[in-house]
């Protein structure tokens, strides 16, 4: 408050100020102009005109009222804090109201502060004490842009009831958790609270944003998703030449036509680039034809991260919308009237006719910002402006005055409760767990996990065009899923899908990229080759050739490529399975075996299956450019005898680079042919195999689509239903047996203890009565229950004895029924009296020993025990 | 030992041994082939020779890449004409008469050895079998357990099989070869359980470990010995060697007698020892300064050859990139030509593609010619710097030698003045101590004193610059040699290349022209 008063700033600012609100109001002042002139010759049909269009513009701004009004809030339940305002915060509500008083004084012409809106109890609340700094217990909530995100994804966006004026109430973070809705300076309250928690230097801002900002409004920004990741250009570092690098050989190409092409090359490329901006201008132009007759005036709020804590380079904006980060220089920030966080509140005492783009954010600096609060943290007090220091030396007698009176004065701690979220909350994120953004050109559907049953959570569709009717492609990010499936992407033009699968397929799947589930169709499998034995790591089908690539095998096979013929006629029996294409050509490839000298070391490998031929080619030794060749034709023919010819010179044709001897040999070249003969057929069968295995593949692909299963992991309790089958059962036995425990527990000796004088230690004579009352009690007890026993029993008897009897008197007229009646009862207590019986015999017994037993435990019980030793 | 000596015995004689390889080589249509050519003996793999009654092993010279050699049954004497035979990995000399070990020097690849049922006393002579796994001596008559001993240093011997002889029926017999061949895993046969060998690890510990006590101390003076040939080797290659102590110092006065006769002279002792210290400072300098020369042209050397690989690697490259763009299109027109039926389009294609082969030869020669030339270029370069750096060795090396020599000469002058003193005070009869004999010898007249001294002195000198002029000998050789050595593979590098090239071209030539036959024929 200290430089309010000074003059010539005074003016200067006011000079400032002035330009500003001009420039600000630059629609405004018009707009009001152009109605008095329409007044001046208005008639009816006139004014019903200006009023339709009055409406028209109106219309646009309360889109739907503040559904979460004060009514739906149950405030009874809140604490006190919110209720009330303790001592601390109703002075600084006075030192509030005296510094707005001031600040209106001194500036007429700005809009009063936001400084105490009311809360939900009705109660006005200085906006830095609705600050609650609290860090997440969520490790993804500890980097500005996910809890950025977070909150966007958390709360739906309300407008503010005037987009013009900040609004009248605002409420604790808690309660618009518990919503799930707020607008924007709920949103930057939430955030800044969390972001400060989190260690950051964030303050909330409360200013003027664009219209897409305050709307939150993405229709006009590209979607990030959609933008390609900037290819980080590295630039290798060429090592120097060494001393003895050879020389390049002389160029003798003209430079004077090389330069002539380049220039010509390049003024294509400008004419194009030109084109293009053209193109690109035309469009902006476009869109921006709706302008906002608004512009400027609309309030919003957002936080603003100032750099040095938590290793931020740079300041910048995060608007709590959308979660974007913006430079400080961002064209949708339009103005700051003032900003707080935790612990003070600051005014912006610069001009802001060039939106935010001239603001310096050095809160120590007072001409800049104007403080409410001495505080005792300021975030940057600027050394090089020596300027302030003079102007602050020549200070009032009552400015300093005031200045001790703030100096013992700090922000008083936040009234608003502990900000939690709980784990359901957070998981689910969103309201329902759903969300829709809409971008340009670009559509982005957000789910929670687990509440689409395919494990779908994220769906970006892209269009062609911008009223989104067109489908360009559509990407499905998916989670959980049993078959670890991750990303869907489906081109609409091309019709081409592509499946992203994280480790951990049963099939060591990785990307499937395809047209159509045939298969010998076009398609493309990747894999994660350290999964599979055969360490498969990319086969591409066409409908004539399969390619195979291959890392780290044992036989260093790195390349497989087969092409098929037409397939034969189909026999009548046989299925699609049983007849496979024919192999028209196989060709394999071989990395180098470092065991074998590279010249028997064979590279390449062509199976010319049709025309029974097999080509060979060798890897290139180390000092060599040319490499052995050999080509073997495997007809069977017959010579003029008509034996068979085994082996003749021609049928090898062969190119070495150092001829050796023992290759020449028909009996060396007859072994190879052998050798070859039989890698053939083992390689046909591999390709039969893989095509198997792509049937394989496909069949499984299509059942786990129509599956989807999710996967829960086993620490998440609530959704496992096993674990919870298993826990609850957990918890019914250790309830069962802390019931047995406390049956276990009945003290024997407490109703005798209860007769002797509480407190008192026991005498020997006392014990020993004790011990004997006891006993005597407990063998009354159990000759009790041998009496009741043998009492029942011998009632049993008596009854069945009697209906025995009345059963032999009356035999003759009874009736079937009432015969098979009477036998069922005796049966029945038959069994009863035999239960009784073995009961009776089990008690006899037992009862002795159950007397020892108790007799024994007496005589070790510790109260006992020092007084009967005596005894034993 | 029951041998029937009823049959002859038989000479390995040519016709005996093509037999044998004839039996024993490949079968059926492989065979028929074989047949047809004939099998070279050096191709032969493995060739099994057992109950021929052979007396003497003879003949085996040219079985070069033999792997399996089974010569059991037999009446052979002496290990003997397996020379050559240094592929062999399994040797089976079982039921002979061997009475002793010898003639397997050169096996080094030998994996198992069988002497089973011979008539050998003792195991030794074979050091040279440092891959051997397998040792069957059973039957034999071996009577000493230290024999056991020298089989500890065969450190992948598994199996062994000693049953038969008199050791093995020794009570202690299987837990001494426990102990001693803690490795083994199977003994006569049988698996060694684990158990035993650590009963056997406690009976003999003590003597065990005394032995081995003494292998790590014969290891560790083995060590050290390599490390100091080693080192030697590397100041050798500095041409400092020797230069690092008083060796220069102490050879000089080693065959000087006066010298040695001098330094008993009153007041001699501490100049000499002033002049020793100087000495072997700059003689530590010379080392020095040497060790530093040599890593700065090992540096230079190290850098010159990787330039040169890497531009021959990159013209590699390249060559073979134009060779498989050529046999791309290669393959395409041969197929283009069989394929084509009109004479005139064979013709015209024929020549399209010896034209395609010549461009081939003139690219690749290009290529060639191209690096000949900047290899020569850095040749040149590199032989400048090298020859600069042992001119600046050389120089440094001799103004530190004439340092030595000014040294001497000093230090002569003042062995002169003292022993001129002497010699007055001898004349003057002045002398109170007394001189050795020999030494007043000397002291006759001044001739004397100053030829010996005079002696003295040149021998020292003679020495100095005999040190200097072996370095500097060397030095020159060393580079001359290794300019050579690069000039000299240059060359054959270039003449394999271009050999390589021609040989490629003649070959694609030759199937052009091949097929041209065919087609006319056709």
């Amino acid at each position: 408050m200290e430089v309010l008063k000074e003059k010539v700033e005074e003016e200067e600012a006011a000079e400032r100020e002035e330009a500003a609100e001009r420039a600000e109001r630059g629609e405004k002042t018009k707009r009001p102009m152009e109605v008095r002139r329409e007044e001046t010759t208005m008639t009816q049909e006139m004014l019903r005109d200006l009023e339709r269009k009055l409406s028209e513009i109106e219309v646009s701004v309360p889109e739907k009222l503040l559904a979460f009004t004060k009514d739906t809030i149950d405030t009874s339940k809140l604490p006190l804090s919110y209720q009330s305002n303790t001592l601390k915060e109703e002075h600084l509500l006075q030192v509030a109201d005296n510094f707005s008083r001031q600040y209106s004084h001194l500036c007429p012409d700005r809009v009063p502060l936001f400084l105490h809106p009311l809360n939900e109890c009705e109660v006005p609340k200085f906006v830095s004490t609705t600050i609650r700094p609290t860090l997440m217990p969520y490790p993804e909530l500890y980097n500005w842009d996910t809890c950025a995100q977070f909150i966007s994804d958390f709360l739906s966006m309300v407008p503010l009831p005037d987009p013009l004026k900040p609004p009248l109430y605002l409420y604790s973070s808690t309660t618009v958790l518990k919503y799930q809705k707020g607008n924007c300076f709920d949103f930057s309250t939430l955030l800044c609270s969390m972001l400060i928690g989190a260690g950051y230097d964030a303050y909330c801002v409360n200013g003027y944003g664009s219209q897409d900002l305050c709307h939150m409004d993405l229709t006009r920004e590209v979607c990030p998703l959609t933008m390609k990741p900037k290819e980080s250009v590295k630039e290798e570092e060429k090592a120097p030449p060494k001393k003895y690098a050879i020389k390049p050989p002389r160029d003798l190409t003209s430079r004077f036509e090389q330069e002539q092409e380049m220039k010509r090359q390049e003024a294509i490329k400008a004419e194009e680039e030109n084109r293009r901006k053209q193109e690109e201008a035309r469009l902006l132009e476009q869109e921006n034809a709706k302008t906002d007759p608004l512009h400027g005036l609309r309030v919003h709020s957002w936080v603003l991260v100032l750099s040095g804590k938590r290793e931020v380079p740079e300041s910048f904006f995060i608007d709590p919308f959308t979660a974007r980060s913006y430079s400080t220089q961002d064209d949708h920030f339009l103005g700051i009237e003032s900003l707080w966080n935790h612990k003070n509140y600051w005014v912006n005492m610069q001009d802001c006719w060039n939106c935010c783009k001239d603001l310096v954010f050095d809160l120590g600096d007072p001409v800049r910002w104007e403080y409410l609060l001495l505080g005792t943290d300021k975030p940057f007090l600027s050394l090089t402006e020596e300027e302030d220091e003079g102007m602050n030396d020549d200070d009032d007698v009552e400015n300093l005055g005031k200045e001790d009176e703030d100096k013992s004065f700090d922000m008083p701690p936040s009234w608003v409760e502990q900000i939690e979220i709980s784990p359901e909350a957070f998981e689910t994120r969103c309201p329902n767990g759903k969300k829709v953004i809409q971008y340009k050109r670009a559509k982005l559907e957000k789910w929670a996990p687990y509440l689409n049953n395919n494990g779908l959570v994220c769906r970006l569709t892209t269009y062609e065009d911008l009223e989104c009717t067109k489908t360009l492609e559509m990407k499905e990010w998916y989670q959980n899923r049993e078959d670890m499936l991750e990303l869907k992407h489906i081109n609409k033009i091309t019709g081409l899908n592509v499946d992203y699968f994280k480790p951990g397929h049963p099939q060591a799947l990785r990307v499937h990229s395809y047209k159509s589930m045939q298969p010998e169709m076009d398609r493309v499998m990747e894999f994660y080759e350290t999964a599979r034995v055969d360490g498969l790591i990319k086969r591409e089908e066409t409908p004539k050739t399969m390619t195979e690539h291959y890392q780290g095998r044992p036989d260093f096979l790195s390349y497989r490529h087969v092409n098929f013929g037409p397939r034969m006629k189909k026999l009548a029996l046989n299925s699609a399975e049983s007849n496979p294409r024919p192999m028209v050509k196989i060709t394999e490839r071989f990395f180098r075996n470092p065991a074998k000298p590279a010249d028997e070391d064979v590279a390449e490998r062509v199976f010319l299956i049709a025309e029974e031929r097999i080509q060979l080619r060798y890897h290139c030794r180390s000092d060599h450019i040319t490499a052995n060749k050999r080509e073997f034709l495997r007809r069977t023919e017959v010579d003029s005898k008509g034996n068979k010819i085994i082996m003749t010179p021609d049928m090898c044709i062969s190119f070495e680079v150092e001829p050796m001897e023992h290759t020449k040999k028909l009996l060396y070249q007859y072994e190879a042919m052998m050798k070859l003969k039989n890698e053939e057929k083992l390689s046909r069968h591999q390709a039969w195999e893989s095509e198997l295995e792509v049937l394989e593949i496909l069949k499984l692909r299509e059942e786990e689509e129509e599956a989807h299963t999710l996967t829960i992991s086993i620490y998440d309790t609530k959704r496992n239903e096993k674990c919870k089958e298993y826990r609850e059962a957990m918890e019914r036995v250790l309830h069962e047996e802390h019931l047995r425990q406390v049956e276990a527990q009945l003290d024997y000796l407490a109703p005798f203890l209860a007769q002797l004088p509480p407190g008192e230690k026991l005498t020997r004579w006392q014990a020993v009565r004790l011990k004997d009352e006891c006993l005597n009690d407990f063998k009354q007890r159990l000759i009790d229950k041998a009496n009741l026993i043998q009492a029942r029993f011998e009632k049993e008897t008596q009854e069945l004895q009697k209906k025995q009897q009345w059963y032999q008197e009356n035999q003759v007229t009874l009736t079937p029924e009432d015969e098979d009646l009477y036998l069922s009862y005796c049966s029945q207590a038959m069994f009863r009296i035999r239960i009784l019986e073995q009961r009776l015999s089990r008690h006899k017994e037992l009862a002795p020993l159950k007397y020892l037993a108790l007799e024994e435990k007496l005589y070790k019980d510790p109260r006992l025990v020092e007084l009967l030793k005596v005894f034993v | 030992m029951n041998r029937l000596y009823d049959m002859e015995p038989r000479v390995m004689d040519d016709d005996m041994l093509k037999l044998a390889v004839g039996e024993q080589g490949p079968r059926e249509e492989a065979g028929q082939l074989a047949k047809q050519e004939g099998i070279l003996f050096k191709d032969v793999v493995s060739l099994q020779l057992d109950f021929q009654n052979i007396l003497r092993i003879d003949n085996l010279w040219q079985f070069e890449s033999l792997q399996k050699l089974q010569l059991d049954n037999n009446i052979i004497e002496k290990i003997e004409g397996l020379e050559n035979l240094t592929r062999l990995v399994w040797l089976d000399l079982s039921f002979n008469n061997i009475e002793a070990i010898e003639g397997l020097d050169t096996l080094v690849n030998l994996e198992d050895l069988s002497l089973f049922n011979n008539r050998i006393s003792k195991i030794d002579s074979l050091d040279a079998l440092v891959k051997l796994q397998v040792l069957s001596l059973g039957n034999n008559h071996i009577g000493n357990m230290m024999n056991i001993i020298y089989l500890r240093r065969f450190k992948a011997l598994r199996t062994l099989s000693l049953s038969g002889n008199p050791v093995a029926e020794d009570e202690d017999y299987k837990m001494f070869i426990c102990a001693y061949l803690p490795d083994l895993v199977y003994l006569d046969f049988r698996r060694l359980d684990d158990h035993m060998k650590e009963l056997a690890e406690m009976k003999h510990q003590y003597s065990i470990d005394e032995l081995k006590h003494r292998e790590n101390l014969m290891q560790a003076r083995l060590e050290d010995e390599q490390a100091r040939r080693e080192e030697l080797e590397e100041h050798k290659a500095a041409f400092v060697e020797q230069l690092n102590g008083t060796f220069l110092f102490d050879s000089m006065y080693a065959e000087d007698v006066e010298g040695s006769k001098l330094s008993h002279l009153p007041g001699v002792g501490e100049l000499l020892e002033a002049y020793k210290d100087k000495f072997v400072i700059i003689c530590l300098n010379i080392f020095e300064y040497g060790l530093k020369q040599q890593e700065k042209r090992k540096a230079e050397l190290d850098t010159f050859m990787e330039c040169v690989q890497e531009a021959i690697q990159e013209n590699q490259e390249q060559g073979k990139l134009k060779i498989a763009k050529f046999e791309e299109k290669h393959l395409l027109s041969l197929n283009a030509i069989r394929e084509e039926s009109e004479l005139s389009s064979i013709e015209t294609k024929i020549v399209e593609y010896s034209e395609d082969i010549t461009e081939l030869f003139n690219v690749l020669m290009t290529l060639e010619m191209q690096l000949v030339e900047q290899l020569e270029e850095t040749i040149n370069m590199f032989e400048r710097n090298i020859i600069d750096l042992v001119g600046l060795f050389v120089e440094n090396v001799q103004s530190l030698m004439a340092q030595c020599r000014d040294l001497e000469n000093h230090h002569h002058e003042k062995l002169l003045e003292i022993a001129i003193n002497i010699l007055e005070k001898i004349v003057k009869g002045e002398m109170d101590e007394d001189l050795p004999d020999d030494v007043r010898s000397l002291f006759v007249d001044k001739d004397t004193i100053v030829n010996a001294v005079g002696a003295s002195h040149d021998i020292h000198l003679l020495k100095i610059d005999n040190r200097e002029d072996e370095l500097v000998t060397r030095v020159n050789s060393w580079y001359t040699h290794l300019l050579d050595k690069i000039h000299k593979d240059e060359i054959m590098r270039n003449r394999k290349r271009v050999k390589e090239i021609n040989q490629y071209v003649d070959h694609v030539q030759s199937e052009l022209d091949s097929l041209e036959c065919g087609d006319l024929l056709d």
